[in-house]
C-alpha cells in the first residue's frame, strides 16, 4: 500500500500516526473521565486519609513557598512530639500541584488548589497512559501500546489509587513508574547515555514522589542481573546502567526523607552489588581482549570465587555490625505474610497490607489477568533484553500483589502491557483478512524493530490462515471483542461502585432509591473547627489523625504516618485500659478532647469498637503488663461488647465512650447493628464529658474534665451535682 | 510628662485606697438569725471596707446570684443550725457560688444540719455524728460541760500566710469536729485540738485528739477560699476577746486580704532580645518568635506580686521554678530574682512586683514544650502559668557547613573531579588512533591502541557511545522512510 493511496492528501504512515493520536487523545479522555464519578456522585472533595495530609501540605507549600514547607516543623502533629513535616514525606506530589497552581494563576486561571489536588490524579491517569502507550510501543508496537494504554486507563487495579479526589502519591508515582522503565528499555536498546540520564530523572521523581521507588531500583538492577548471567552483556547495558546507577542515586540522594540510605539499607544494596559487578564484568571483556583465552578462563573463575566470597562476607560483616540497615518489617512481611501480624501489629492492622484474596484479582484486573500469561509466553517466543524485564516485572509484580493488596498497583502497569502484548499478536493474526500475506507492511506503518519482529514470526499468520478461514476469524476476533466489551463494563462499573466512594462523605439508598448522604465525619470535625479552642489537643486512633489535621485544624497525638509506635500504643492504652487509669493518662499527653467513631447506629462496621483489638494488640505490645488481649474476650473467647463482655471490656474507655448514653437512643432493649449483639444495659462515664454526637452517631466527641475545682473526683462531683 | 505619670499614679493608688480591701471585691453576705451575736465581727469587717450585707437564714429573699452572676463576692453561712438558707439556697447552690470564683466561709455547731454537712464533705470535711461535740476535761478555762475547748492553732509547715506568725495562745472553740478527708489535696487544717480533746458521743473509730479537726481551710483550684468551722460561736462576740485576732486572721485569708498571689507578666524570649530592651523586658511579648529551634539560649521572665495591707507588693521569695516539659520535665531551674526591674514595673502600673529570670539553653530536642511555673504554696493562690512554645529543629542551611571529620570525603571528591578532568583531557589530546604509528607519548595508553582491535574493550564503551547515535540515526531514518 505504501504511500500510494493518499487519504485528504495524507499518506498511509501520517494516517495512521494521526489514528494514534486521535486514539490516545479519545484514552485520556475516558481514563480521566472515568475517574470523575465520585466529584459527581458527591462533590469536589478529598477522599480517605492519607490524601488529607497531602491536601494540607500542598495547602501549606502554596502559601509558604518551598523554603519553609522544605523547613516545616508541624508541632501540632504527635503532640508534644511533632514531626519534621519536610524531612519525612516526598514532596513530588505537593509540588506538581504547587506547580501546576502557580502555573495555572500565571495565566490568570484562578483555580482552587482543592480543584488541583481533586483532579490530579485523573489528569495523570491519561499521562501514564500515554507512557504506558509508549512502553508497549518500545517492547512490541504501536499497536500493543494502544491497547496497553486503553487497558490501563480503564483497569481498576489503578482506578482504585487514582479517582478524582485521591490525592495521594500513588497518582503520580504510577505514571512515573512507567516512564522510568519506559526510558530504561529505550535507553538499554539503544545504549545511550541520553536515556540512561533521562531515566535517572525519571526515577529521581519518581523517588521524590513515592516510596515505591524502591520496587525500581530493585527491578532494574535485577534486569541487569539477568542479562548478566544469561550472557547478555553488551555495552549498551554498560552504559545505561552506569548511568542511570550513578545520576539516579545521587539523585535520589537529595530527598531528605531518602537522604543517606541508597548507601546504607539492604533495600538498596542489590543496585549497588549490580553496578559493582557490571562494572568487574566490563572489565573482563576488556581483559580477555587483551589476553590468550586460556589465562583468562583462570583469571574469570578465580576472581569470581574471590570476589563473590569477599562481597557475601562483607554484607554480611557489615550486616552484623550494623552498618548496613538490616531489612525493615515492612520487607520481612513482604516474604512471610504472618510476620506482621505477630511482630509488627501496626502493619498488619492495615487492612491494604493484608495478603491479597484471588478474587481481588480478578476484581481489580478481569480478562487482563488471563492475557498476562498469553503476554509471558509471547515475550518468551522472541527474548530481546527487552522482553527479559517484561518478564521479571510480571512475575515480581504479581508475587508481591500476592502478598500484599495495595502492590496489585504495581503490578497494573506490566498487565496491561502484557495484554496488550498478547492482545496484540492475536489481533495481528487474526484481523488480517488480506488474502495475500507477503505484505503486512501496511496496517500499523511501525517503527524498524516491531517490524523485524514480525517478520520473525511471519509463519504463523500464514499458518493461521491455512487453518481457519473467514469464518473461524471472525468467530475469534468477535469472541476478543466481546470480552473487551465485557471487560469495559467491568471496569466502569467496578469504578463506579467501588472505588468512587470519598470514605469521608457516605452514601446510603433508601427503599425507594433515593441517596440521603451521611456526612456524620465532616460534621464532627467541623464542630471541632468551631466550637474548641486552636491549640485543642484531640486523641483519637491514629486512622483519623490526617482528617483532623485537615479539616478540623487542632493537633492531634497519632496520625496516619505511623512513626512511633510508641506513642501510638500510649494511645491504644488510654482506649484499653479503665477510666481512671485513661484520665491520668489523658491528662498528662494534655488531651482536651477524645473522639471515637460508632458504627453501630447505622450499621458502619469500620468502626472503632471493631478497630479496638488492633488497639490492645499494640498497646500490648509495648504495654505488655499493663494491657492483655486475653482479657477482653469472654470466657467463653467471644468478642462480646453487651453485658455478658468481660470485665475488661466494659471498663474500658473505648467501650464507654462508644455506649454512653446510646441505650437513650435505642431504647433500652436496642441492638448494635454492627456486632449484632445487645447493648450493654449500663454504662457510667464521670471523667470524661460528652461533648458532642453527629447526627447519626457515627463520630462522638468527649471532653476531658479538668480536675474538680474542689478536689473531689468526678464521680463524688456527679452524684452531688446531679442531686441540685 | 513625669508630673502626669506621677500623678496617674497617685490617682491608681487613690482609687486602690477607695476600692475594697480584698482583691476579690467587697460585696459580703453574711447568713445569721443572730446577728447581734456577731457585732464584734460585723463591725470589724465594715471597717475593713466590706459592704455586709446580713440575712436571716429564713429571708426568703437571700440569693447568692442572679441570671448567672454572682451577687456577692464572699458568703459567710453564720447561721449553725439554719436548715436551709433563703428560698431554697441547696449546698448545690453554695458549690457553684465557690465553684463561679466567690470565697465561703462555712460555720457549724453541734446542732449543724444536713446542709452543712452536705456542704463540708464537697470540701473533704466531714463532720462528726450528729448531735456530737468537741469536749476537753483538763481546758483550762473549762465550762461545766466542758465543751468549750482552748485549741490549739495548727500550723502546718507551710501555712504561714494563713495565720500571722506571732499569733499565740488559745483559742477558743464551742462546737462540732470534724475530720478532714485524706483523698483532698487542698484540704489543710488550721485549728486543732489538744491531745486530751475528743468527740462525744464516741464513734467508731474514736475522734480524738490530733486527727480532729476543728478549723479546716480549703483554696480551690481555681483560687476560690474556703473556710469550715465546727464552731460559730468561734466568732461570736462572747469568745471575741481571746478568739478576734484568729478570726481576723482567718477571715482575711478567706475572703483574700491577703496571701492573695499572682502573676502580672511573663515572657520568653531568645536571650539576644534580652539585652536589646530590658525595661520592658516583662511586659513586652514583641520579642517572642513564632518558634524557637533546639539548642537556643532563651531568657525567661515571671512578675509576681502578693496583695496584702491593702496593696500589691512584690512578691519575694526564693523558690520559684520554672519548668520546659514534653512529657517529662526536660530542663527544672530554680529563678532568680532581678532587682532592678521591681522599681520600673512599680511606678509603671501602681502595682508592685518581682520579677524572677531565668536563662537558660533549649535542650537537643525538637517537639512541643510547656514552659510552666507551676508555684503552689499552702496559703497562697495558685499560679501555674504554662506556655505551649514550639521548638524546630535547624533548618537545612543552619547545620555546620564543614566538618573536621569530613575532610578526607571533601578531599576525596576533590580527587576524583581532578582525576575526571585529568582523564578527560588525557582522553582528549592523546594520539589519534590512526597516528598509531606516532609512538608512544603517554605509558598509560596501551588500552588506548586496542581499542579499535576489539571492539568489546570496556575501555571503548565512551567510543561505543560515540557510535551508537549514528546507529540510532539510522534506525530513525528507517522508521521515518
Amino acid at each position: 500500500m505504501g504511500g500510494s493511496s493518499k487519504v485528504l492528501g495524507l499518506t498511509a504512515a501520517d494516517q495512521a500516526s494521526l489514528l494514534r493520536l486521535a486514539i490516545l487523545g479519545l484514552i485520556s479522555v475516558v481514563a480521566i473521565g472515568s475517574r470523575l464519578y465520585s466529584v459527581i456522585r458527591f462533590e469536589s472533595v478529598i477522599h480517605e486519609f492519607d490524601p488529607w495530609f497531602n491536601y494540607r501540605t500542598t495547602q501549606y507549600l502554596v502559601k509558604n513557598g518551598f523554603d519553609k514547607f522544605w523547613n516545616w516543623f508541624d508541632e501540632t502533629a504527635w503532640y508534644p512530639l511533632g514531626r519534621v513535616v519536610g524531612g519525612t514525606l516526598y514532596p513530588g506530589i505537593m509540588v506538581t500541584s504547587a506547580a501546576i497552581y502557580n502555573a495555572l494563576h500565571l495565566v490568570n486561571v484562578p483555580v482552587d488548589i482543592r480543584n488541583v489536588c481533586v483532579f490530579l490524579a485523573p489528569v495523570f491517569s491519561a499521562l501514564t497512559a500515554v507512557a504506558t502507550y509508549q512502553l508497549g510501543k518500545e517492547v512490541k508496537s504501536a499497536t500493543a501500546g494502544l491497547l496497553a494504554a486503553a487497558f490501563i486507563g480503564i483497569a481498576p487495579g489503578y482506578i482504585s489509587r487514582s479517582v478524582a479526589g485521591s490525592y495521594d502519591n500513588e497518582g503520580i508515582a504510577i505514571f512515573l513508574l512507567v516512564l522510568t522503565f519506559f526510558l530504561w528499555l529505550r535507553a538499554v536498546r539503544l545504549g545511550s547515555a541520553l536515556y540512561g540520564a533521562l531515566t535517572a530523572t525519571a526515577y529521581f521523581y519518581m523517588v521524590s514522589a513515592w516510596g515505591g521507588y524502591v520496587f525500581i531500583i530493585n527491578l532494574i538492577p535485577l534486569h541487569v542481573f539477568a542479562l548478566l548471567a544469561m550472557g547478555r552483556y553488551s555495552n549498551r547495558l554498560y552504559v545505561a546502567y552506569s548511568t542511570f546507577y550513578a545520576l539516579g542515586t545521587l539523585a535520589s540522594m537529595q530527598i531528605p526523607f531518602v537522604g543517606f540510605q541508597p548507601t546504607f539499607t539492604s533495600e538498596h544494596m542489590a543496585a549497588l552489588g549490580t553496578f559493582g559487578l557490571i562494572q568487574l564484568v566490563a572489565f573482563a571483556q576488556f581483559l580477555r581482549g587483551l589476553m590468550p583465552a586460556r589465562h583468562f578462563q583462570v583469571v574469570v573463575r578465580g576472581a569470581l570465587v574471590g570476589l563473590f566470597a569477599a562481597g557475601a562476607g562483607a554484607l554480611v560483616v557489615l550486616t552484623m555490625r550494623g552498618v548496613i540497615a538490616p531489612w525493615t518489617g515492612r520487607f520481612y512481611s513482604l516474604w512471610d505474610t504472618g510476620y506482621a501480624k505477630i511482630h509488627i501489629p501496626i502493619i498488619a492492622s492495615v487492612s491494604e497490607h493484608q495478603p491479597t484474596p484471588w478474587t481481588n484479582f480478578f476484581f481489580d484486573l478481569n480478562l487482563l489477568m488471563v492475557l498476562l500469561p498469553a503476554g509471558i509466553y509471547f515475550s518468551f517466543r522472541e527474548l530481546t533484553d527487552n522482553h527479559v524485564f517484561l518478564i521479571l516485572y510480571s512475575l515480581f509484580a504479581a508475587y508481591f500483589a500476592s502478598v500484599m493488596v495495595r502492590l496489585i498497583l504495581t503490578l497494573t502497569p506490566i498487565v496491561c502491557v502484557m495484554a496488550g502484548i498478547a492482545m496484540a499478536n492475536a489481533l495481528e493474526a487474526y484481523l488480517d483478512f488480506r488474502s495475500s500475506s507477503n505484505n503486512d507492511g501496511g496496517g500499523s506503518g511501525d517503527a524498524a524493530q516491531p517490524a523485524d519482529t514480525q517478520n520473525s514470526s511471519s509463519t504463523e499468520p500464514s499458518g493461521a490462515k491455512r487453518m481457519h478461514g473467514w469464518l473461524g476469524r471472525t468467530v475469534v476476533v468477535v469472541n476478543l471483542m466481546y470480552f473487551l466489551w465485557m471487560f469495559q463494563f467491568h471496569c466502569s462499573w467496578i469504578t463506579s461502585s467501588a472505588y468512587s466512594s470519598p470514605s469521608v462523605v457516605l452514601a446510603s439508598r433508601g427503599p425507594d432509591g433515593s441517596q440521603h448522604i451521611i456526612d456524620d465525619f465532616r460534621e464532627a470535625y467541623y464542630w471541632l473547627r468551631k466550637n474548641t479552642r486552636a491549640d485543642a489537643r484531640v486523641l483519637s486512633w491514629w486512622d483519623y489523625g490526617y482528617q483532623l489535621a485537615g479539616m478540623a485544624d487542632r493537633p492531634t497525638l497519632v496520625d496516619n504516618n505511623t512513626w512511633n509506635n510508641t506513642h501510638i500504643a500510649t494511645v491504644g492504652k488510654i482506649m484499653a485500659s479503665d477510666e481512671n487509669t485513661a484520665y491520668e493518662l489523658a491528662r498528662r499527653h494534655d488531651v482536651d478532647y477524645v473522639l471515637v467513631v460508632f458504627g453501630a447506629m447505622l450499621g458502619y462496621s469500620g468502626d472503632d469498637i471493631n478497630k479496638f483489638l488492633w488497639m490492645i494488640r499494640i498497646a500490648q505490645g509495648v504495654y505488655p503488663d499493663d494491657v492483655s488481649e486475653q482479657a477482653f474476650f469472654t470466657a467463653g473467647g467471644e468478642y462480646a461488647i453487651d453485658d455478658s463482655a468481660s470485665a475488661a471490656m466494659r471498663a474500658s474507655l473505648m467501650h464507654k465512650l462508644s455506649y454512653y448514653r446510646f441505650n437513650e437512643v435505642m431504647g433500652q432493649h436496642g441492638f448494635d447493628r454492627v456486632r449484632r449483639q445487645q447493648l450493654p444495659t449500663k454504662v457510667e462515664l464521670s471523667n470524661f464529658a460528652e461533648a458532642y454526637t453527629t447526627e447519626n452517631w457515627m463520630v462522638r466527641i468527649y471532653k476531658v474534665k479538668e480536675l474538680d475545682n474542689l478536689g473531689r473526683r468526678h464521680r463524688a462531683a456527679m452524684a452531688f451535682d446531679g442531686g441540685s | 510628662m513625669r508630673l502626669s505619670a506621677s500623678l496617674a499614679a497617685l490617682a491608681a493608688s487613690l482609687a486602690a485606697l477607695a476600692a475594697a480591701r480584698s482583691a476579690a471585691g467587697d460585696r459580703l453576705l453574711v447568713v445569721a438569725d443572730d446577728a447581734a451575736q456577731y457585732s464584734d465581727l460585723l463591725a470589724a469587717l465594715a471597717r475593713r471596707g466590706f459592704a455586709v450585707d446580713v440575712r436571716a437564714a429564713a429571708n426568703t429573699s437571700v440569693a447568692l446570684s442572679e441570671d448567672g452572676r454572682r451577687l456577692y463576692d464572699h458568703a459567710a453561712l453564720l447561721a449553725p443550725a439554719a436548715k436551709r438558707v433563703g428560698a431554697g439556697l441547696t449546698a448545690q447552690a453554695f458549690v457553684r457560688f465557690v465553684n463561679d470564683g466567690g470565697n465561703l466561709l462555712v460555720a457549724a455547731s453541734s446542732a449543724a444540719s444536713d446542709l452543712h454537712r452536705a456542704l463540708a464533705a464537697q470540701f473533704g470535711a466531714e463532720f462528726a455524728r450528729p448531735g456530737s461535740r468537741v469536749v476537753d476535761h483538763q481546758a483550762r478555762n473549762a465550762t461545766a460541760d466542758h465543751a468549750t475547748v482552748a485549741a490549739a492553732i495548727a500550723r502546718p509547715a507551710a501555712a504561714a500566710p494563713i495565720l500571722s506568725p506571732d499569733l499565740r495562745g488559745p483559742v477558743y472553740f464551742r462546737g462540732i469536729a470534724h475530720r478532714c478527708d485524706p483523698a483532698n489535696p487542698l484540704l489543710t487544717p488550721v485549728l486543732t485540738a489538744a491531745r486530751s480533746t475528743y468527740s462525744t458521743p464516741l464513734a467508731d473509730p474514736p475522734l480524738a485528739g490530733r486527727a480532729l479537726a476543728l478549723v479546716s481551710v480549703l483554696q480551690t483550684r481555681r483560687n476560690a477560699r474556703v473556710a469550715i468551722s465546727g464552731s460559730a460561736d468561734l466568732f461570736s462576740d462572747a469568745l471575741a476577746p481571746t478568739n478576734r485576732r484568729f478570726v481576723r486572721d482567718l477571715l482575711q485569708w478567706t475572703f483574700q486580704e491577703k496571701a492573695v498571689l499572682r502573676e502580672t507578666a511573663h515572657s520568653h524570649r531568645l536571650a539576644g532580645a534580652a539585652a536589646a530592651d530590658a525595661a520592658a523586658a516583662v511586659t513586652a511579648a514583641t520579642h517572642q518568635p513564632e518558634h524557637y529551634r533546639i539548642g537556643n539560649d532563651i531568657v525567661y521572665d515571671i512578675a509576681l506580686s502578693v496583695y496584702h495591707d491593702d496593696a500589691w507588693h512584690p512578691y519575694v521569695a526564693d523558690d520559684v521554678q520554672f519548668e520546659a516539659i514534653m512529657l517529662d520535665p526536660y530542663l527544672r531551674l530554680t529563678l532568680n530574682r532581678t532587682r532592678a526591674k521591681d522599681t520600673a514595673t512599680a511606678t509603671a502600673t501602681a502595682t508592685a512586683s518581682a520579677t524572677y529570670r531565668g536563662r537558660f539553653k533549649l535542650p537537643d530536642r525538637y517537639g512541643t514544650f510547656t514552659f510552666r511555673v507551676n508555684y503552689k504554696r499552702t496559703g497562697y493562690s495558685n499560679v501555674d502559668v504554662r506556655d505551649t512554645v514550639a521548638i524546630w529543629p535547624l533548618r537545612h542551611d543552619e547545620y555546620p557547613r564543614f566538618l573536621t571529620a569530613a575532610y578526607p570525603y571533601y578531599v576525596g571528591s576533590l580527587v576524583m573531579v581532578l582525576g575526571f578532568l585529568a582523564l578527560c583531557a588525557v582522553w582528549l589530546w592523546s594520539a589519534d588512533p590512526a597516528a598509531l604509528a606516532n609512538n608512544h607519548h603517554h605509558p598509560a595508553q596501551p588500552p588506548n591502541d586496542n581499542a579499535d582491535d576489539d571492539a568489546a574493550a570496556a575501555a571503548a564503551a565512551a567510543a561505543k557511545s560515540k557510535s551508537k547515535p549514528s546507529k540510532s540515526k539510522q534506525k530513525q531514518k528507517q522508521k521515518s522512510s
